[in-house]
């Protein structure tokens, strides 16, 4: 509860440095409050304290604390990382508030125990992330990726909302723990409008993850929007929303299983299959990962059609989102640094591997973490995730998941590809800020000692 | 009259005109008839909320979407200057595309709702929940934290409404 009122805070704050002119301390600031947001998370944790005064709407136990804490240490990595583009626009300070106002939305949905409170939690997140998309003024691949965004994510958010109205129709309650009370109580009895406002609602967190059929924005928004705003939209805005879907369809949900699995599982063998052809003909970086997401999306939606009240599945999505987000934030991180020239093909890696060695080693970690490579964080991530799937009845589910991954092996060794075999155009060797570098090297090891020690996080859940 | 209360008469016939407008609204070829058409439905439904015992909720509804929200519509539509020649020609596929998927949603609509008549009517709550003084009380007790969270949300909206509108340096 702290961490949110501190990002929420800072995001005001962010927004007073303009008028009383401390923009050059903004960026440090910043830093400082997601480190005091993340350690007031880390106390709420040991102390097992949760303010209890919107209990009802919002609390913020074990679960929730958790995924915050992925969140606000992507978020941390993501400022380093960013600060390079911010730093000389003058627009820099709405850009840090708007990012500030669209992680409160996804530390809210993390913790949210009412539905209005997911609701609010969904368009604080999305509508900074519409303007954030199209802040590329001039670029018309960038206003086109703000526009589809907004379109299409309030037409989700309208089927949101259809949901939640038929839900509240047939239990009476906003409430998840009412909802999932109310369910155990009539059993079968629930009115099949009730089972129409699950599967709307289902449509719309599906289409926030981007997962096939829901998937055609994808791809024109993370190419369109600026390379750190989609390293934004594929980390933060991801934990965030798949922390939701659990909580909905674990806490709420769960009783009836049944009506939503078939719906889930058969998204799931769409996604695999739809995002890993489509990003193996890519030739947009950009474009390429914006598929390899919405893979991913489906293995960490395996995750929620297991539908184990367990603490496996919990460390199985943690340790995923974990994954995924620290690797994307490298992989992005160097995408940004090797495309500020514009050309965002595969060729502008061509010989990275001797025009900056580090980076180059650095993206090879990534990739084989995104591709799930032994001894990186990415391998035990997919491991996990088919541990909890392995006693349910979706084994073909599993096999299919295998084989694509194999499809995924091929597009994210393309870039190594380039980087080590190919020649480039120019010895000019690409420079990196001092700061970026840290970060690199920093998200790489994590990386590899999530890989090492998976059980470190992998067995946090243990109450 | 006719078996009927006079409650259900009117949950009737403002039925079957929001219904209409609705569809005028998606019909007419000028976009400003569509706007017109749209007030009218949002007239239509305040009525329901009334009928509902949802006076506050009733006034709301037209002073911020019949009024502000479509001022909004009809100032963009005149500053763009829509009107049917500048509409875009659909191609014929789209258009079954869009039938379909809307007719799907459509069945499923109908065919879960079909049941719902025999559940009987529950009411959950205060029935003087309309009044502003029973729905503050409820706002600032049990909705306090999102009414205060949705300070963000608008917050975030008038931010970044700003930052796109803003001139940048160079530009004219």
């Amino acid at each position: 509860m702290k961490g949110l009122l501190i990002v929420s805070g800072l995001g005001i704050l962010a927004m007073m440095a303009e008028i009383f002119k401390f923009k050059k301390l903004l960026f440090p600031l910043v830093l400082l409050g997601i480190l005091g947001a993340y350690v007031a998370n880390f106390m709420e944790w040991n102390s097992g304290f949760s303010i209890a005064v919107f209990d009802n709407m919002i609390a913020f136990d074990k679960v929730a604390l958790a995924f915050s804490g992925v969140i606000l240490a992507t978020a941390f990595f993501w400022f380093i990382m960013a600060n390079d583009y911010f730093e000389d626009m003058p627009t820099v300070v709405d850009h840090f508030s708007l990012v500030l106002f669209a992680l409160t939305g996804a530390l809210m949905l993390t913790a949210f125990k009412n539905m209005t409170t997911l609701f609010l939690g969904i368009e604080i997140m999305s509508i900074p992330l519409y303007v954030l998309a199209a802040s590329k003024k001039k670029d018309v691949k960038s206003n086109e990726a703000g526009f589809k965004y907004l379109i299409m994510g309030s037409f989700a958010s309208g089927f949101l909302l259809f949901g939640i109205a038929l839900v509240y129709g047939a239990t009476g309650s906003f409430d998840l723990m009412e909802i999932r009370a109310k369910i155990s109580e009539m059993g079968s009895g629930m009115p099949s409008f009730f089972y129409a406002g699950i599967i709307m609602m289902l449509i719309a967190m599906l289409f926030k993850v981007s997962a096939a059929p829901f998937h055609f924005w994808a791809p024109d928004v993370y190419q369109g929007s600026p390379t750190v705003i989609t390293a934004l939209m594929s980390t933060v805005v991801k934990t965030a929303a798949f922390a939701a879907i659990l909580r909905l369809f674990m806490i709420a949900f769960g009783g009836v299983s049944e009506s939503w699995s078939m719906v889930l599982a058969s998204v799931i063998a769409l996604s695999l299959v739809i995002a890993n052809f489509s990003a193996a003909v890519q030739t947009n970086v950009k474009r390429t990962l914006a598929f390899s997401s919405i893979s991913h999306a489906a293995f960490m939606l395996m995750v929620v059609l297991a539908n184990l009240r367990s603490n496996a599945t919990l460390d199985a999505l943690l340790y995923y989102s974990l994954a995924y987000s620290i690797g994307s934030i490298a992989a992005f991180g160097i995408i940004y640094n090797v495309t500020k020239n514009g050309d965002e093909t595969f060729d502008s890696f061509n010989g990275l591997g001797k025009r900056n060695p580090l980076m180059a080693a650095c993206m090879v970690v990534a990739m084989l973490s995104l591709a799930g490579i032994p001894i990186t964080a990415g391998f035990f991530a997919k491991y996990f995730v088919f541990t909890t799937m392995i006693g349910t009845g979706y084994k073909w589910l599993l096999i299919l998941a295998i084989l694509t991954s194999a499809v995924g092996v091929y597009y994210y060794f393309k870039v190594i590809i380039a980087m080590y075999f190919k020649q480039a155009t120019t010895e000019e060797p690409v420079t990196i800020e001092l700061s970026q570098k840290v970060v690199m090297i920093l998200t790489t090891l994590f990386t590899l000692a999530l890989g090492a020690v998976p059980g470190f996080v992998a067995e946090m859940f243990k109450f | 009259m006719l078996g009927y209360t006079i409650t259900q008469w009117l949950f009737g016939i403002l039925s079957f005109l929001a219904i209409m407008f609705g569809l005028m609204v998606v019909f007419s070829r000028n976009p400003v008839n569509s706007v017109l058409y749209l007030v009218m439905t949002f007239f239509c439904i305040a009525g329901h909320y009334l009928l509902l015992n949802a006076q506050f909720l009733a006034i709301v509804h037209i002073v911020v979407y019949a009024g502000a929200i479509m001022v909004l519509f009809l100032f963009v539509i005149m500053l763009m200057n829509l009107n049917e020649d500048t509409e875009p020609q659909r191609t014929w596929l789209s258009k079954i595309i869009a039938a379909v998927a809307g007719g799907l949603m459509l069945f499923v609509m109908v065919g879960s709702l079909k049941g719902a008549g025999d559940m009987g009517l529950q009411q959950y709550g205060n029935a003087q929940i309309g009044f502003v003084k029973n729905l503050g009380a409820v706002l600032f007790k049990d909705f306090l934290f999102p009414f205060e969270i949705a300070s963000v949300l608008l917050l975030a909206a008038m931010v970044g409404a700003i930052m796109i509108g803003k001139k940048e340096a160079g530009e004219s």
